[in-house]
Order: structure tokens, then sequence, then C-alpha cells
């Protein structure tokens, strides 16, 4: 279950650096990359 | 190139770098506490030893084994079940590097949840580490998170379903290695953990096993010995040896309807006679302010002493604090009266130790006097 | 004044010219708080506290990124707008016990998963184009719907507040089943009726069932149509009952269900589908993301401990107005966190009461805390899913049962043991 759910987490992660990359708000971006970090740092199993 | 792409990609590195800086920091943790093996311990072993299961894992821990030179009784310390809780921890490390049994045979975890050891609980804002003087230099002790780290376990159910008695609890409970008991060989990392220590009870056929805490101080259980029915005896001449040297402690029967707990699962379970301790640790309370690594060492906080005025605790909390080395003397001297009680009932079994810091001793001289130079 | 006091006070500050003056979102005036209070409190590794405080909702994060990939996925394959047209056409001819049965089913999910997000986001979302059928306006409908899914999260056999309550007072999960149904179904009730009666008693029946398009329903079967939703209903009930063999978690229940809903219904392109829901959701993640490093900082600051402190100091008399203030008002940061931070101390005041129905209660009040912005998560999606842009609508809707709700789990509180007596 460990592994599917870092998977589920890739998931999120890719669309949410997706949506930084694409969307015209600035607001947006800056909230993306908020969200992006916890998710990478539990992708990567350092925290 | 359009301006939205910039601006994308300053974020992004933002993010890059924030996660880079955190994560050094996390890491950071990962590596364990030193702790010098004393003139007392004949052998260090894994947990793994006893339940293979465990090895390779996160989970895997050390066994300090400490054999008298004449038969006896045998005692299991548990330190660092919660690894925010320190005195427990540093109390099973005073074991280790100071003690020297002459019959009987101690087995000192002094990192009973490793993994716990490797992380904080977020949004408690805890220190990492905390450091304690020594004549020979300054020790750094790790300051953990109460339950198993969850790049060692996750997800967390919904709900936490105990699985022997099917009792449940909030899913985070699924990672408290003192809600997992008697544990299971096939269950999660948490769960073989427990299921380890109870297979080294079985196959050593441990006497006695003390499992050390502390509490918040506006917890009802504090500053007390918990103890199964069939421990009681021995706990309760422990409490009155302990009010014989002023110190107060009470003493509370193992809950029948709270299951997964050391106190309750491992006398259901097992021969051995647990007692579980607890003592006052203002930096795992809710009332707390300013959290960090003096709160840690000396547990003075303006809050709890207000909120002592107000009656709201359930020990008594004043400027002077509760520091660590009143915690951790307290642990010390009741596990060494929990001796003294078993030998007078039982001669002809003893645990005899010599070495155990004394209450006195800590309190004038602090922790970091009986901590030996790294070797 | 404390120091504390006044760093609460520079946080606040903070977050409010952010939000307020300059106009930023939520998430970025948290962020700027958060940092503002731990350089002004003296954090050490302030970088390392920030992004820690962030993992307290990772699974949350994850929850309701999948949940509403779920809804998208739902919504464009045909299904939601075909679910309205059957529904309404078999039950038109009740329109008050549709009112309140439509409320019930909103709390299904939340009553097994504890989550209201959930609760909003599936039955919330199936329900609210019925609403909007039935002639109750956007704004009703966004209210009823947050209603529903807090006392869902709240009503058993799930209710998380209670069992983190618990937990923080060694009390077991035990017992909780019928003082929470008497906490929750009565109410439940009481709001289906208050926002519904008065708009359905004079529904058009006939101008409601001409205005339903039943196109994709005839083309694919209402089985093969709404089978994601039966699937997700189907797995969040065996990860209850049977949770060592289907104890997939709620994400993975979701992504299964986004996925079945690709093949169930009209063709749609489901990584644009999955794209546009986080896009949709990503405000709301980041509001987490930013209240996670907010406590964190309150908490290593001693900001925590002030209030908590402050909280329990007034007279025993004014205990039961300062259980009412402030536990909602720490909701607005997060409910599960007040029932945690506020709820066991509270708890533990109340040691003469009868523990099983004060803590059930203390969970309802704290449950309020999804109606307090920023976070108010049950607000915020309910307004997403009956399609409104702003939720301040909704809440000044949520006023008055708000304080009904808080009442009325106070007087649960006051009354434990005669109520423990009938039990």
């Amino acid at each position: 279950m460990f592994y599917v759910y870092l998977v589920i987490l890739a998931v999120v992660l890719a669309l949410t650096v997706w949506v930084l990359f694409d969307t015209k708000k600035l607001s947006l971006q800056i909230t993306a990359a908020m969200v992006i970090v916890p998710l990478l740092l539990r992708l990567l199993m350092i925290k | 190139m359009q301006k939205h792409r910039i601006t994308a990609i300053v974020c992004f590195a933002g993010a890059l770098v924030a996660s880079a800086l955190a994560g050094a920091s996390f890491l950071s943790m990962r590596k364990p506490d030193l702790i010098v093996r004393g003139p007392g311990v004949t052998e260090k072993k894994m947990l793994s030893e006893w339940f293979s299961g465990l090895k390779g894992t996160a989970g895997d821990t050390e066994v300090y084994v400490m054999r008298g030179s004449d038969d006896g009784a045998s005692m299991l310390i548990l330190g660092g079940t919660h690894p925010n809780e320190p005195a427990g921890h540093l109390a099973a490390i005073l074991f280790i590097e100071n003690v020297v049994p002459r019959t009987g045979t101690l087995y000192v975890i002094p990192r009973a949840n490793a993994s716990g050891f490797t992380a904080n609980d977020p949004q408690e804002g805890a220190p990492q580490r905390f450091t304690i003087q020594t004549p020979n230099g300054p020790r750094v002790f790790s300051y953990g998170s109460r339950a198993t780290n969850p790049i060692h376990q996750w997800p967390d159910p919904n709900v936490y379903i105990h699985a022997s008695s099917g009792q449940t609890l909030s899913g985070s409970e699924t990672r408290n290695l003192n809600r997992g008991y008697p544990g299971r060989p096939d269950g999660t990392l948490t769960e073989k953990v427990c299921y380890g220590i109870v297979q080294l009870i079985r196959q050593q056929k441990v006497t006695i096993t003390v499992d050390l805490h502390e509490a918040s101080p506006e917890y009802p259980v504090i500053n007390a010995i918990v103890a199964h029915p069939k421990a009681m005896q021995l706990a309760s001449d422990t409490v009155l040896g302990l009010e014989m040297q002023d110190i107060k402690i009470s003493l509370e029967p193992s809950p029948v309807n709270l299951r997964g707990l050391s106190h309750r699962e491992l006398g259901d379970f097992t021969d051995t006679l647990p007692v579980l301790m607890e003592t006052a640790n203002a930096s795992q309370g809710r009332l707390r302010g300013r959290t960090d690594e003096a709160l840690v060492l000396t547990g003075k906080d303006k809050w709890y002493v207000r909120a002592a005025k107000l009656g709201r605790l359930y020990v008594p909390y004043d400027e002077h604090g509760h520091p660590l080395e009143e915690r951790v003397g307290r642990h010390v001297t009741a596990i060494s009266e929990l001796m003294n009680s078993w030998n007078l009932e039982h001669p002809e079994m003893p645990l005899e130790v010599e070495g155990v810091p004394d209450y006195e001793g800590l309190l004038t001289k602090g922790v970091g006097a009986y901590l030996l130079p790294p070797k | 004044m404390s120091q504390e006091f006044w760093l609460f006070v520079l946080m606040i500050g903070v977050f409010a010219a952010g939000c307020f003056a300059l106009k930023w979102p939520v998430s970025v005036s948290m962020l700027l708080a958060a940092t503002a209070g731990a350089l002004a409190g003296g954090v050490q590794d302030p970088v390392r506290h920030l992004v820690e405080g962030t993992f307290g909702y990772v699974d949350t994060i994850l929850t309701i990124a999948t949940a509403m990939m779920f809804m998208t996925g739902f919504r464009d394959s045909g299904a939601l707008e075909a679910l309205t047209a059957a529904v309404i056409k078999k039950f038109h001819k009740w329109p008050g016990v549709l009112m309140v049965l439509l409320t019930f089913v909103i709390m299904v999910p939340g009553m097994i998963t504890g989550s209201s997000t959930a609760s909003v986001l599936t039955a919330g979302a199936v329900v609210a184009p019925m609403f909007a059928s039935m002639g109750i306006s956007t704004v009703d409908a966004g209210a009823l719907i947050s209603i529903a899914a807090i006392l869902g999260m709240i009503a058993p056999p799930v209710n998380i507040p209670a069992m983190i309550i618990g937990g923080g007072i060694d009390m077991p999960y035990v017992g909780f089943e019928l003082p929470l149904v008497l906490l929750t179904f009565p109410l439940a009730v009481v709001f289906a009726l208050w926002f519904g009666w008065r708009k359905v008693r004079h529904m058009d029946r006939t101008k409601v069932l001409a205005s339903l398009d039943f196109s994709t329903l005839s083309r694919y079967g209402g089985w093969r149509l709404f089978s994601p939703i039966i699937l997700i209903f189907v797995l969040m009930v065996l990860d209850k009952v049977v949770p060592r063999v289907f104890g997939l978690g709620m994400p993975l229940i979701f992504i299964i269900g986004t996925v079945s809903t690709w093949v169930t219904g009209k063709r749609f392109n489901i990584v644009q589908s999955a794209k546009k829901s986080i896009e949709d959701v990503l405000p709301v993640l980041g509001i987490l993301v930013g209240v996670g490093m907010f406590i964190q900082i309150m908490t290593a600051t001693g900001v925590r401990g002030f209030i908590v402190v402050n909280a329990l100091s007034v007279p025993p008399a004014l205990l039961y107005a300062m259980i009412a203030i402030s536990i909602p008002l720490f909701g607005a940061i997060s409910a599960f966190g007040s029932a945690s931070v506020l709820g066991v101390p509270f708890m533990l005041a109340l040691l003469g009461r009868d523990q099983i129905i004060a803590a059930a209660a203390l969970s309802l009040i704290a449950a309020i805390g999804d109606f307090m912005p920023p976070t108010a998560l049950a607000a915020i999606f309910a307004a997403k899913v009956v399609g409104l842009e702003k939720y301040g609508t909704v809440l000044k809707k949520l006023v008055i049962p708000t304080l009904i709700i808080i009442v009325y789990a106070i007087l649960f509180i006051v009354f434990s043991k005669q109520i423990r007596a009938v039990l």
C-alpha cells in the first residue's frame, strides 16, 4: 500500500507542477509551489 | 520568454530551494545518537535476533544485554517507546552506561521505537535534538516523534483497529508503539516491533518489564506507576519504598478496557510483570509556551505555572519547572526501588545491580555527570 | 501583555493585511504571517519549521485532490446530470421527504470516512443539482450541503474529532454511537426543512420535470452510468467493515472511482479532467499548507499555549461560553487541530460530566470549525459544488444554524448525566 500511495502522490504532484507551469495567475503559481514542497519531500521519502 | 513562464520557473525554483533546505534538516535526524557501552554491558544485540522479520527495517533496534556473574531474575527496560518523552530514553541510557549487574540479567532497549527518533511530529514545533553538558564535553540526543516515522509506515488508516481486541482509536495511533502490543508478525512495522519485544520477553523469560514514559502535566496519569494486576503487589511495594525517599508517586491499575498498552498486553500475553512509569514533561503538553531545547531540559514554562494556579494540572508546577535531571532521577530511582522490592520478596532469585545513579546526585550534579566519554 | 500576545497580534495582522488590504490569496497570506511570526519569535531553523508544519496535511491533501478528481470525472462523464434527472423523476411527489432523505444522503460519506470534505465532494456534488432543480437557491443549497457534511463527519460510525479527544484522555472510542446519533440526526432533519420546506412545497412539478435532460441516462442506462458512485460507496463501506482486506483508504478509493468514470459514461479526456480538478482545488490545498505552517509557528513560539491557557482561565461559570467560542474559532485554522489542542484540555476540565456524551458534544462543536474562514473547508467546497465563485454568501446563511448547533451541543454537555440516565 505504501508504494501505491507514493504513486497517487506522484500523480498529484505531477498535476500540480503542470498547473504551475500552465497557469498565467501568479497567485496560483505561488500556491502550487507551496503545495509542491511537502509532496516532493514525501515522494523522495525524506519526511 | 513569456512572463508567466518566468514567474513559474522562479516559483518552482523557490519550492526546490525550500525542499532542499528543509530536507537537509530532516535528513540530519537519521543519524542515531551515540550510546557508550558501559562496564555492565556484556552483549549488544538487535531486536531482530528475537524476531527476524525486523531485520533490515527501520524498526530494528539495539538491545543491550547486561548479564550478572550469578543467575537471578531478569528485567527489560524500555526507553524511547515515545521518542518525544526524553526522560525515559535517557534513564535507559544511564542504566547502559553506569549499571553493573551482580545477579540476574538486564535487557535495555533505549530506542524502543527507533523509527520515531528519525522525525518530529508535524505542527508540534519540537526541537530536533537537545544537548547535555558532561565533564567530557557536550552529548547530543534526539528529540523525536511520539509515533513511527510516516516514511516507514504510511498511509494511516482512517481508524486504527487494535488487532487482538478490535478496539478502535484514531488512525494516527496505528503508529503508536504503546497501542500495538502484543503485536503481529505480519502486521505494520509498529506491530512488528511490538511483536519483537514480546518475543524477547518470552524467549528470555523476562521477569519484570518497565516501560518508561513521560506525560503532559495536564494529563491525569502522571508521576505515576501503572501496573498490570499481577504486578500490583510489586508496584505497591515500590511506591512505598519511593515514599520513604520523599518521592511522591501514585499507583494506577492498568485499565482493562484500554488495549494495546504495554502494562495491559504484556501482562496478558506473557509471563512478565509489566509496569509503566510516567513523569511530567512540559515539552509534549498542549498548554506549553515556547517550545525549544530549553523547555525540554528545564521544564520551565510560564503557561504551565499559570495553569497550575488555575487548578488545571495533575502535578505541582512552579517557576522551577520539572528539569530533565529530576524526571530521569525519578525513573532511575523507581527502577532501583522496583528491584529492591522484588529482592525482598524473592531472595531465592534476586536481581542485584551496582552503580545506579542516585536521585540526589542527579539533582545536584545533573544527568551529564553520569554520561560516559565517547570511546 | 505577554510576548506571545504581541506575536499573535503580529501574525493575525500580517494575515489580515495580506488577505484583505493587499488581496493576496489566503495561502500566501498564511505563509507570510507564519514567516513573520517565526522571525519575530526568534524560531531557530525557520525553514524546517515552516515546511514541517505542512506535513500535518499531506494525507488530507491527497484525499481532497483525489476526491476532486473523482467529482470532476463523474460530472464530465454526464453521470451527475443524469442522476439528478432520475432521482427527481422518481421522488418529485414527496418533496419534504425528498429534502430530508437527500440531506441524509449527503451525510453518508462523512459518516463512513469521518471527513466533511468527502461528503461535500461526493454526495454533496451529486445532490447539489437536485436541490437546484427543486427550486432551492444556490446559496441555500450550499449552506445545507455544508451543514449536512459536518453532521455526517460527526455522526457515527466514524467521528475523528471524538477519537482525537478520546485519545487525549485515554478514552477508547466505544459507546459513542447513540449519543452521536442524537446529536446529529435531529439537527439534520431540522436544517433540511429549514432550508428546503418553503421552496419545495410550492415546487412546480411539471416545469421541473420538463427542465430535466434524460438523454445521457437513456443512452447509457442508470446502472452503468451511476456505477462509479456505487463502487465508491461499496469500497468505503468495505474499508470500514473489513479494513484488513479492503483497507484501501480514501485517496485510493477515489482514484479507482475516477478511473471508473472514464469507462462508464460519455468519453472525456481524463488527464485534462484531472488537471482541471487540481487547478480548481489548488487554492484549498494551498490554504491547508499555509495553515500547517501557521500552526507550527504558533506552537514553536508559544502562541498556542497562550491561547489554550487563556481559554482555560475563565471562571467555571463561563467555561461553557469559552467552549462555545474558542473551539469553533480555533477551528478556523483546523477542526481536527481544535479538537486536539482545545478539545482535550476542555474535556479534562469537564471530567465530572458523562465523559462519552461530553466528548461527543465537544466533537460537534469542533466540527463547526469547518465553517470558519479562512479554512472553512465545508463551506468552500459546498460553494464550489453548487457553482458559486465566492463562499461568503454561504457563510452568512450558516450563522444562525451554527449558533443552534453550538447551543444544542452545549445543552448535551450541561445535561450529560440526565441524558445518560435515559439512554
